[in-house]
């Protein structure tokens, strides 16, 4: 009851919050003759950078010694495993995907992500095989950070979060609303069964770091300034999601000139 | 009308879509290049480095590349400064490069999707490859120049090495009054610590 309680006055104080902390992101200007051209990322607004930069290195440290090692020995288990505890944790995700879906809009790509659902809850036994791709329904995801970013709600500050890594006002926001919201978790706190939320949250973790194992240590071995770097890369695969675009001709493309080389 | 308008679009379609073969062909043939030196067991891991740092020179835009990277701070450096930062960035991309190819040098790739941007001039090619339960898009984007292909951008999930290595740029630059002879020696420190890293 104390939770509801909590999780009623929270909702208000965040949706409220957003939009005044997102007009200090609209602040931020940079002079066009800088740069040749203009990107986000050259604005990205980060009044914390000093306490994100210390953040970052202590996760940094975190995944060097657990994640790192976890999700390497992850990626050595059978790959039928690996699929089939993927597939599995992708399903539990569908609701909230389809509920996202719906609040931006997007009621073909619900009825499909339904569809999913259904189809591998069942013949693909609890989500661990995904029948749906086979029959051609295919997998998107959407979360709320993205609806509120459709709904026009801005960035706000960047912010690098202990353990979960990088974020913003808004991104932070919406996971927030993710974990209180989630039907899966909802049940298994109401079941008495609350340590499903850690540990869900944990194998997400690993499953998602043992994708991009060397993706990450070439970013971190290579980089001058590796917070930047990942900053960067943060709101690059924001925006691309937010967009829902697949198609990389319309990323924005750098001015390469050519003619000197 | 509609008939010559057809026969324009057609034209114009079959050209776009042979630069992009034409690309997709190249880039193949230089990926693996890169892969075969990963994969040969016999050659020592710096004359590995060496082969790919050619590769890499040889064909990404790297003086393009580093100007674009480094923003204002290159309007306001002399000649001899510039040349010091491009030599050090090439090494710095060349190691880039090299990191991340090493990680896919054991997993199947296949290049899926080869596209001409006819507006930007831009052949974009679509590279997945597969590790045992997923796989992870790279698009190269890559531009033609005096008869020939020079890559100048690779997005790896929608993030583009070099929209990264600009925002990494800019935020050194701004630490050191966007002085290109100290981001210099920074890269260069850089450099000689993240190849200690890739040939031991």
């Amino acid at each position: 009851m104390k939770i509801k309680k909590y999780i009623l006055i929270l909702i208000p104080i965040i949706f409220f919050s957003l939009p005044l902390w997102s007009l200090e992101s609209d602040k931020i200007n940079t002079n066009p003759e800088d740069f040749e051209t203009s990107y986000n990322e050259d604005e990205i607004y980060d009044p914390l950078e000093s306490m994100n930069r210390t953040i970052l290195n202590f996760n940094n440290i975190a995944d060097k010694i657990i994640l790192e090692p976890v999700a390497k020995g992850y990626r050595k288990l059978p790959s039928p495993i690996q699929t089939s505890l993927g597939n599995f944790l992708n399903n539990l995700k569908m609701p909230l995907v389809v509920v996202n879906q719906l609040l931006q809009g997007q009621g073909g790509n619900a009825v499909e992500t339904t569809g999913r659902f259904i189809i591998n809850s069942t013949a693909g036994l609890l989500g661990l095989i995904d029948v749906a791709e086979k029959v051609g329904l295919e997998q998107k995801q959407e979360d709320f950070g993205q609806t509120l970013a459709t709904w026009g709600v801005g960035d706000g500050f960047y912010i690098v979060l202990p353990i979960f890594g990088p974020s913003n006002l808004r991104d932070a926001s919406g996971m927030i609303l993710t974990s209180i919201t989630d039907p899966i978790n909802a049940y298994a706190v109401t079941e008495g069964e609350g340590w499903i939320v850690p540990v869900k949250t944990a194998t997400n973790a690993v499953n998602d770091r043992s994708k991009i194992i060397d993706e990450v240590n070439a970013l971190r071995d290579n980089s001058i300034d590796y917070y930047a770097a990942v900053r960067s890369s943060y709101y690059q695969n924001r925006n691309a999601a937010i967009l829902n675009d697949n198609d990389s001709t319309s990323m924005p493309l750098p001015l390469i000139s050519i003619e000197f080389e | 009308m509609k008939l010559i308008f057809k026969i324009i679009f057609f034209i114009f379609f079959t050209t776009s879509q042979l630069y992009a073969d034409d690309a997709s062909n190249w880039l193949k043939t230089e990926v693996d290049f890169i892969l075969e030196a990963y994969r040969n067991s016999d050659i020592s891991n710096e004359k590995r480095f060496s082969i790919i740092e050619n590769t890499v020179n040889y064909n990404f835009a790297g003086t393009g590349i580093a100007k674009f990277v480094s923003g204002e701070a290159w309007k306001k450096a002399d000649k001899e400064t510039k040349e010091k930062y491009v030599k050090f960035f090439k090494k710095h991309l060349a190691l880039n490069i090299a990191s991340l190819m090493q990680g896919y040098a054991n997993q199947e790739y296949s290049l899926i999707n080869s596209k001409y941007d006819s507006k930007n001039k831009v052949s974009l090619i679509d590279m997945n490859i597969f590790t045992n339960s997923s796989s992870i898009t790279i698009t190269w984007r890559v531009k033609q120049s005096k008869e020939r292909f020079y890559i100048i951008d690779l997005l790896v999930a929608d993030i583009s090495l070099v929209v990264t290595k600009r925002s990494e740029f800019n935020s050194m630059l701004k630490k050191v009054n966007n002085d290109l002879e100290t981001l210099s020696e920074l890269l260069h420190k850089q450099n000689e610590e993240s190849y200690k890293l890739l040939t031991n």
